[in-house]
């Protein structure tokens, strides 16, 4: 496996040979426990994966690191005792060459230390769906109850309590106090946008966007998509789509940065 | 430009989330390949196949890993000489049929406890009747990879043999290394057999541990390679094809079902996690369909379609593949024409 020389008793002398293989293997490991460092140290481990699920996450990067570490410790103990130790394998590569394995896994590991993420927009909120308001939420509460102020729900709050309740007129007159970001919906007037965000149950895989209707105040213009917003306003009923709905009307809107935790869950 | 942005995000974020499972899974199989002595796991499997396929499939009990981190401990268990009844079984009812997944689904299908339960049960039927199927074949090997054939060596005759204690080792052709009065090594035996004859000399701890660690390294760099492969066309498709396309096909019995199943291949989630994303659709989609999604998504996906590469020749997939898409669908068919 490695390209020590095989340790057919021939070689009289023992030959101080790098393990090349060892120290490539130690470097894949290391680098993907570094990637997931990364990712978690930046806060983007949040545009991947729900809280519930980063524990995972994280002993997987502390399983890689440790696994790099023990293997650097190995190779430089046979190194320095010169024994050059093979590296006992069980089976041989099935699918894929081992330099083709190693050399995919570093690539990956490079380039999420490189690489960004970014989290969902509203393009991608209508690739799946936001332009059902009362979109489908994944925890079904066992029971209705308005309880709490209205200002502190969430846009996803809102409409899982709208999925219990969808009545508009039940709502009206409460304060709504949102963010997330804009979504121009294609065939509401110009006075409507949709304050929206996205929702994780588990990874980014199965995020879903869900939105509340803004009635932008007379004269205001519409903010460009993808806009970050605090809304703060009155609930309203107002008829789009030929559908009655809960709109929050009156607004104010105050720009702000993108949070570092972009989804709702 | 926005396309590409989500689609590199949704690949990692399938890398980051089906990581910890692979390592759960490979830590696992260098734990049996050196702690364990299957051996023993083995040899209380029962004989007769049905049963045998039952034990497979229920061995996931014991080791709770998801579809990412189950294909190696298959692997394992066939080149120590498992039953295929057992590999089979284990390999498509461990990802559903174990503690970590039931509680998750139990979260979140509290209030329709037969989803739960009906997850286990038609998970159990279909992946013993597909043990069963690759049993009526006595040789397996032509199904599987060359690489995990060479580890297997011979298969077990047909006809039942004496006990191995009766025959001495030195009364079978081969060739022989004398260890110890009373401890012959075959050494033209197939390698897994080798090392497991060599394991009966139990190593320092020590030196188990590093072994336990290089085994892990070699897993964990070819799987991780194909799952890399496979997250990457996961988020492709997930890109490419509009959600639209998948959902707008299913409201009626058959389509639902149809569409549910498509969707479990494409979204290619964790099976400890996929009961959540199933519960989106609660509200729209058929009981049935939702079975559909939990029993087929965690045997079948674009993710681990690459994995089981490693142990099985694209045709058997495709065998695998068809048979789980047909139990599924009828079972799925039945519910929703009877229990709705």
């Amino acid at each position: 496996m490695t390209s020590t020389p095989s340790s057919n008793g021939l070689r009289a002398s023992r030959q101080r040979s790098v393990p090349w293989q060892a120290l490539v293997d130690a470097a894949m490991l290391l680098l993907w426990g570094l990637m997931l460092l990364r990712f978690t140290v930046t806060g983007k481990l949040y545009l991947l994966l729900h809280p519930d699920y980063m524990w995972l996450a994280h002993l997987a990067m502390v399983l890689l690191l440790a696994m790099g570490v023990s293997r650097l410790v190995q190779v430089g103990l046979s190194y320095r005792q010169g024994t050059g130790q093979t590296i006992r394998s069980q089976e041989h590569t099935a699918l894929l060459p081992r330099q083709f394995s190693v050399a995919l896994l570093i690539a990956i590991a490079v380039f999420g230390l490189v690489y960004t993420p970014r989290p969902f927009a509203s393009e991608t909120a209508f690739q799946r769906g936001i332009t059902d308001v009362l979109g489908q939420t994944r925890s079904r509460p066992q029971r209705f109850s308005l309880g709490g102020a209205s200002e502190e729900r969430t846009i996803v709050d809102w409409v899982r309590t709208l999925n219990v309740y969808p009545e508009p007129d039940a709502y009206a007159g409460q304060t709504a106090q949102v963010s997330g970001f804009v979504t121009h919906i294609p065939g509401w007037p110009d006075e409507f946008v949709m304050i929206s965000r996205f929702v994780l149950t588990c990874c980014a895989a199965d995020a879903y966007p869900v939105g509340l209707p803004v009635e932008l105040p007379a004269g205001t213009a519409r903010p460009a998509p993808d806009t970050w917003l605090e809304v703060k306003g009155k609930m309203q009923t107002s008829t789009l789509d030929g559908k009655r709905q809960l709109v929050i009307g009156d607004p104010t809107l105050t720009e702000i940065p993108e949070p570092r935790t972009p989804y709702e869950y | 430009m926005t396309q590409l942005n989500n689609g590199i995000t949704l690949f990692f974020s399938l890398l980051v989330e089906a990581m910890p499972f692979l390592l759960l899974g490979v830590m696992f199989s260098s734990v049996l390949l050196l702690f364990v002595d299957e051996q023993k796991l083995l040899a209380v499997i029962p004989k007769n196949v049905v049963l045998a396929a039952l034990a497979g499939s229920l061995i996931g009990f014991l080791f709770p890993v998801c579809e990412c981190g189950n294909i190696p401990v298959a692997r394992r268990l066939l080149t120590k000489g498992a039953p295929t009844a057992v590999a089979i079984g284990f390999l498509l009812a461990a990802p559903t049929v174990n503690p970590v997944v039931f509680w998750a689904t139990w979260i979140a299908f509290r209030d329709q406890p037969e989803i739960v339960f009906l997850r286990v049960g038609f998970t159990l039927i279909v992946a013993v009747t597909i043990a069963l199927i690759f049993s009526a074949q006595a040789d397996v090997r032509p199904f599987l990879q060359d690489s995990l054939t060479r580890m297997m060596g011979e298969p077990e005759p047909a006809t039942p043999v004496p006990a191995e204690a009766e025959i001495s080792p030195l009364l079978k052709s081969g060739t022989f290394l004398m260890q110890s009065p009373g401890q012959v090594l075959q050494l033209d035996a197939p390698p897994a057999q080798v090392l497991a004859q060599v394991a009966v000399a139990a190593p320092p701890m020590v030196t188990r541990l590093r072994m336990m660690v290089d085994n892990m390294v070699l897993e964990l760099r070819e799987l991780g390679a194909v799952l890399v492969i496979g997250s990457a066309i996961a988020a492709f498709v997930q890109v490419a094809v509009p959600r639209e396309v998948i959902l707008g096909l299913g409201q009626g019995p058959v389509t639902s079902i149809v569409a549910m199943m498509a969707l479990a291949w494409v979204v290619s989630i964790c099976s400890t996690v996929d009961s959540f994303f199933a519960l989106s659709f609660a509200s729209t989609f058929t009981s049935g369909s939702l079975l559909a999604f939990l029993v087929f998504g965690p045997m079948i996906d674009l993710k681990n379609i690459s994995l089981l590469l490693t142990v099985f020749k694209g045709r058997a997939i495709l065998y695998l593949f068809v048979l789980a898409a047909q139990l599924v669908f009828l079972l799925a068919l039945v519910m929703n024409l009877y229990t709705s």
